[in-house]
């Protein structure tokens, strides 16, 4: 397969995502002229500015970094675990950071977006070490086992998530909506505190490329040419519990994007981990800004949640991937 | 031969009186212990028909209800866990990991929305949600199977297909959840983990009916299944007709979990872990191995039933919660335990 220069990829998925973002400000239940989005960009202050400034540009700005952030986590995870159906939410990381996030919140009464985020880091962080542990302690699982014990991990945070909620019900009818994964609603400020979070997530990632490049053959070779394979895995758990503690933070566990981007980015750019990461970064923030733009019109007028089309489109491109025994 | 095989069944029959008892003992703390106890005798006493109107009031409509729905959705997870794992010869399958569960959920869900006006009242009998449950669990399975293929006689395979399509079972749900009526968005969180309150006796009367019959056909079925697992080639030796035969086992459990799921919501893992435990005790014998199942089976269902009660109380946790909290750290060990042997 010939494959197109990476320059003009690259800046073709720029075009698409600037198109689909574009889409995303003016499309919804009330439709917004090209002449309300200029206005907003010259600094009108009309009543369409108002609305689409508390409501639309914070999707347009929350739905790339997630999409981002999950893309760039999922290419790392499935170098470090060299597993093709790995992915923060096959792993149980999405869960987990939940869990973290709604127990901070709960039982410690945190609420500033920096607490949050830093639970969620933390709680993605415990579930990634502890699925590694279990695969480490049973002899190094296959691929399919660790996804399978990551799944039954992210099953068992799920029953004590909705212990939580139930016990506080009042958390309830606010939570909802986010556990299934929302970019909706979100103020600004949380790209305040879950920004450079990301960006420091994404920063590790590609100073780790040349040696997950490495990595990808196995651990003697790795050894062998001299990668320090135990700092690289600190350092690529580091950057996973940071951009899916973020995204989860912000968004919410937005599900299977980190497994579908990835494969993606692999297919357009080959198996270099720089162009991974940019291929991963710009078609992970163009995926999740069109699904969030496809579920407000699934059950117009009202919106879906973005997470049920991400699992939807997930759930069907895994059952590709392992008829094509991906893994 | 005879003669240790009649051993090995009379072994199996002291054990399915042994936990029928057990099962009977816990369904009486389930209905004694509660906000206020009521003592065995006076539940006794309302059973028959008499008692004081308060005592009846708990007894009959609070208390009972809960403790004999588990019973009922509880044992026929476990029988639909058996089958499934007997047939696929596959220890880590269960209705859960299959993507019935979610399946089910799914055509419930559909049914609610779709025959429901505009006051959010159903315009059918309810006695239809368990059909459209059924309908759903039907179609998920075959889901699962047909999309394998080949792959599905790899056991931990075909739970990575079940996965997926139980991932895409619960995200349609989400949606259409969102979409229902607002009472329905409420309850939906505790329904789909599962939750045995709020069910009454009409829906009681459903699942039984419905049960009954699904269950004795079961047994009959079951008579031909042999106590060794089967592979193709034996199978035929014997003059089973394998794929068709497969086949009336997979609808049966479709079946099972439907009528468990559709009023009491996705209960993870009991559907795994009791027949598990039913063939640890009773080993082979295939009609005994069922029947302690299912009787494990309500064990389990009510005893976490009794579990939330008494932990969280006054609020009502979903007793599937703590079914997975429980079950969870038995599947990743059969999950490690596993692993040297196949996948």
């Amino acid at each position: 397969m010939t494959r197109l220069p990476r320059g003009l990829l690259y800046c073709g998925l720029l075009v698409l995502l600037c198109i689909v973002g574009y889409a995303s400000l003016t499309l919804g239940y009330k439709l917004y002229t090209p002449a309300d989005i200029w206005g907003l960009l010259t600094g009108a202050s009309g009543e369409a500015q108002i609305v689409l400034m508390q409501y639309r540009v914070p999707r347009v700005v929350i739905a790339p970094l997630v999409g981002a952030a999950l893309g760039i986590a999922g290419v790392v995870v499935q170098t470090l675990s060299r597993n093709r159906i790995a992915s923060p939410d096959t792993l149980g990381l999405n869960a987990g950071a939940s869990f973290a996030v709604v127990v901070a919140s709960v039982g410690f009464g945190v609420s500033s977006m920096l607490g949050l985020s830093a639970a969620a880091a933390l709680g993605a962080l415990l579930t990634a070490l502890l699925v590694f542990a279990i695969a480490a302690g049973s002899g190094g699982l296959s691929p399919i086992r660790i996804v399978l014990i990551g799944v039954t991990i992210a099953g068992l945070f799920s029953a004590l998530v909705e212990v939580v909620l139930t016990v506080r019900e009042t958390m309830l009818d606010q939570l909802l909506f986010w556990l299934a994964g929302a970019v909706v609603d979100r103020p600004l400020s949380l790209v305040s505190t879950g920004g450079p979070v990301i960006i420091v997530g994404i920063l590790i990632a590609f100073l780790l490329a040349p040696s997950l490049d490495i990595l990808q053959t196995d651990d003697q070779t790795a050894k062998g040419l001299g990668v320090p394979i135990a700092l690289v895995r600190v350092g690529a758990f580091a950057s996973i519990a940071l951009l899916t503690g973020a995204s989860v933070a912000m968004a919410g566990p937005v599900g299977f994007v980190g497994l579908v981007v990835p494969h993606a980015a692999r297919a357009m750019v080959g198996l270099k981990h720089v162009h991974q990461f940019i291929a991963a970064a710009l078609f992970g923030a163009t995926y999740l800004t069109s699904a969030d733009v496809v579920a407000r019109f699934v059950i117009y007028p009202l919106e879906a949640p973005v997470g049920a089309i991400t699992a939807v489109v997930g759930g069907c491109v895994l059952v590709v991937l392992l008829r094509r025994r991906a893994a | 031969m005879s003669q240790a095989i009649t051993a090995m069944n009379r072994r199996a029959y002291f054990f399915v009186g042994l936990f029928l008892i057990l099962a009977v003992l816990m369904a009486l703390a389930g209905i004694a212990f509660g906000s206020s106890w009521v003592s065995f005798d006076r539940i006794v006493t309302v059973i028959m028909g008499a008692g004081e109107k308060t005592e009846r009031l708990i007894v009959l409509q609070l208390r009972m209800p809960r403790v004999v729905i588990a019973i009922l959705a509880g044992g026929a997870m476990a029988v639909a866990g058996y089958l499934l794992q007997k047939v696929t010869r596959n220890n880590l399958a269960s209705p859960g990991v299959l993507g019935v569960i979610d399946g089910a959920a799914l055509g419930v869900v559909v049914f609610l929305a779709l025959l429901s006006d505009e006051s959010n009242s159903l315009v059918t009998s309810i006695a239809w949600q368990p059909v459209a449950a059924m309908l759903g669990a039907i179609i998920a399975i075959a889901a699962v199977f047909v999309l394998s293929g080949r792959q599905a006689s790899s056991a931990i395979r075909l739970l990575l297909f079940g996965i997926a399509v139980a991932a895409v079972a619960k995200a349609a749900v989400m949606i259409l959840m969102l979409v229902g009526p607002i009472y329905r968005t409420t309850q939906a969180a505790r329904w789909i983990a599962g939750a045995v309150n709020e069910v009454n006796w009409g829906e009681i009367q459903v699942t039984a009916l419905g049960l009954a019959p699904v269950l004795l056909l079961t047994l009959l079925v079951a008579r031909r299944l042999p106590p060794t697992d089967l592979d193709e080639v034996s199978a035929r030796s014997i003059g089973l007709n394998l794929p068709v035969f497969r086949v009336a086992i997979f609808a049966l459990a479709a079946a099972l979990t439907a009528l468990a799921v559709s009023f009491v919501g996705g209960v993870g893992f009991i559907g795994l872990m009791a027949p598990h435990m039913a063939r640890m005790i009773v080993g082979r014998p295939v009609i005994p191995g069922l029947i302690v199942s299912f009787l494990l089976g309500a064990i389990m269902l009510v005893g976490a039933d009794f579990i939330v009660r008494v932990m969280f109380a006054p609020v009502e946790v979903p007793a599937g919660t703590v079914t997975a909290v429980i079950g969870t750290p038995y599947f990743l060990y059969l999950l490690m335990r596993k692993d040297r042997t196949n996948g």
